[in-house]
Order: structure tokens, then C-alpha cells, then sequence
């Protein structure tokens, strides 16, 4: 620097914000993208099971992303995983709320009703898939399909704690946190999920 | 239900939901990614803001510390004291002046104030109660 002869006196001439050191930033926003590269295509499809709808899960996991990053990402990336699947919960579960809230206020409003399911019928459900099943994988698709349907037929708090713990591996301690609640909770409602689910899709399977 | 069971039927569960995972069409995955990267963006942008709200309040604080670090020297020293109790009677004024009158050079004068401490003290206990009995 030629025109400074010390870095204060810079300083003292710089009247723009500081600039961030590019070496901290770098790494910390590199590890964090690393952590949610990992995680976000199971974190949609954990929220796509609890909210049916793509876009919806689409809104909750992106909120989720920004929310961490905001707010968390200076914690210990130890953190992250229990912290983002907190907010991922809580914004599906504001998700819920909301469309439980929308629907009874459409009751109350003249017109076409919603169907019973809650969702419009899709007219590409009807035309004919071009290509021919392969049959094994419209099997698991169907099973897939079926553990779905019992997974939101769950109440909610088990139908996390099965998600948390079976899908995406986290112990016990990880998903108590992640859930808000105490590790006794999380075994009896991993216990009870895993009865239900066994009871209802056992003659399927 | 047995211990095998629950076990087999978990980890067919868990392998049916790893299969949807990698299944998700390149849309999804397109989407996931842009939203990933506005998550990256907002972190980075927050810690760029947090470090120059740094840099702009560092000066700052600094300044202001060394002035409250001055006005607390300049008011705890016995300069500073006597030049708060100057405007307190003109008594003080005149110890004052005797102090600055003598003749002899002013290490002298806080010598003798530091080794007459006592005697000080006791003159201004003594003065304040009125005239001893």
C-alpha cells in the first residue's frame, strides 16, 4: 500500500464498510454448503410426506435453509442438523395450521367446494404413461406410495420422530433436540410409530 | 412382535425412502440448489454486515473508551481532585496557593504531601468537628 505508510492511517482515510476477511467467510459459507447440499434432497422429501404438495415442501425447506443460515449458522456445525430439522418442523407444522385455517374459512364461502382430499383433481393423472413400468421399481413405487399414506395417517410428533430417526439417522439425543422434547418421548413415539406403521402396512408388505 | 421384525421393516422403510431421494427429477433438484445458494448468499451477506458493523464501531468504542479512560486519570490524580474542589470554598483555594507558592520545587511539595498524610487527614477531621475541647 504506497500511500499509507502505516495501516491506521488507512483507516483513517477509508470511509467505506469494512471489508469482511474473505478467508473466514469463505470457509464457514463452504462447510455450511456442504451441510445442506447433503441434506436438503431428504429434508424436501420428509416434508413433501408431511405436506403432500412439492411446492409447499419446497417453501418449507428453503425457509428452513435461510432461516439457519440467518440465524444459527455461527453455531457449531455439530448443531446444524438437529437446528435446521427444529425449524423445518416447526414451519411444516405453521404449514398445516395454515392450510387447516384456509379450509375452514373456504367452508364458510359460496362456491365449488374442495374436494374431500383437500387437493384438485390433476388431469395428467388420467392420460396413460407412454413408457412401459418396469415392473420392480412401480412395486417400490407403490410401496413407497403406501408408506406415505400411513406416515401422514400418524400423529404428527410420531410421525417425526420416525422420520428423524429411521430416515435421516439421527440418534436419539439429536432428534430430542431437533423435536423439542425429552429423549424418553422420542423412544415412545418412535415405539408407537413403528407398531403403527407395522400394523398397517404388515399384510401389504 | 419381535426385535427382527420391527428391524426388517425399518430398514426396507429406510431403503424405500433413500430410493425416493435419489429419484427426485432434475427440476426438484434445480430448485433445492437455488435455494441453497440464496441461503449461502443471505449467510454470507449477514457476516459480511456483522464484520463491518465491527469496523465501523471499533474506532468508535475505541475513542470512547480512551476519553472516559482520561476523564477517570484526570479526576482520580490530585491534580484532578483539586481541580474539582477548587469551586468548593476558598479555603481549598488558599491551600492551594500555599502549595503552589513554596519555594521549593513541586516533587518537594507532594513529597512532604505524601509523608504528611496523616497529619492531614487528622487536620481536616479536626477542622470539620469545631475546636478541640
Amino acid at each position: 500500500m504506497p500511500r499509507f505508510a502505516t495501516l491506521n492511517e488507512a483507516w483513517m482515510v477509508w470511509d467505506g464498510p469494512a471489508p469482511a476477511p474473505e478467508g473466514a467467510v469463505l470457509e464457514y459459507t463452504r462447510e455450511l454448503e456442504k451441510f445442506l447440499a447433503e441434506i436438503e434432497r431428504r429434508a424436501f422429501r420428509m416434508a413433501q410426506i408431511a405436506l403432500r404438495d412439492p411446492d409447499d415442501a419446497m417453501d418449507a425447506v428453503q425457509d428452513a435453509m435461510l432461516k439457519l443460515a440467518r440465524n444459527y449458522a455461527s453455531r457449531p456445525s455439530g448443531e446444524w442438523r438437529p437446528l435446521f430439522y427444529r425449524i423445518l418442523e416447526n414451519g411444516i407444522r405453521d404449514q398445516q395450521r395454515r392450510r387447516s385455517v384456509r379450509k375452514r374459512f373456504m367452508t364458510w364461502l359460496p362456491g365449488p367446494k374442495e374436494d374431500p382430499e383437500g387437493e384438485a383433481q390433476d388431469p395428467l393423472e388420467n392420460v396413460a404413461d407412454a413408457a412401459p413400468a418396469i415392473p420392480e421399481a412401480l412395486m417400490q413405487g407403490q410401496a413407497m406410495q403406501q408408506l406415505e399414506e400411513s406416515l401422514r395417517a400418524l400423529p404428527a410428533r410420531q410421525r417425526e420422530a420416525f422420520m428423524l430417526r429411521n430416515f435421516e439417522g439421527l440418534d436419539v439425543a439429536e432428534t430430542a433436540s431437533a423435536m423439542g422434547c425429552s429423549e424418553g418421548s422420542v423412544k415412545t413415539h418412535y415405539s408407537r410409530a413403528v407398531h403403527s406403521l407395522r400394523e398397517q402396512l404388515g399384510e401389504v408388505w | 412382535m419381535n426385535e427382527r421384525s420391527h428391524d426388517s421393516f425399518e430398514e426396507r422403510s429406510r431403503a424405500l425412502f433413500n430410493d425416493s431421494v435419489e429419484g427426485l427429477d432434475y427440476a426438484l433438484r434445480s430448485r433445492l440448489t437455488q435455494a441453497r445458494h440464496a441461503a449461502i448468499e443471505a449467510a454470507s451477506a449477514n457476516r459480511r454486515s456483522w464484520f463491518s458493523r465491527i469496523g465501523v464501531w471499533t474506532p468508535a468504542a475505541g475513542v470512547t473508551a480512551a476519553a472516559v479512560l482520561g476523564a477517570f486519570l484526570w479526576l482520580g490524580s490530585p491534580l484532578g481532585q483539586h481541580a474539582v474542589t477548587l469551586a468548593d470554598g476558598q479555603s481549598n483555594l488558599e491551600d492551594l496557593e500555599i502549595v503552589a507558592s513554596t519555594d521549593e520545587g513541586s516533587a518537594d511539595t507532594l513529597d512532604m504531601l505524601q509523608d504528611d498524610i496523616e497529619f492531614y487527614d487528622w487536620a481536616e477531621k479536626t477542622a470539620n468537628t469545631g475546636p478541640a475541647a
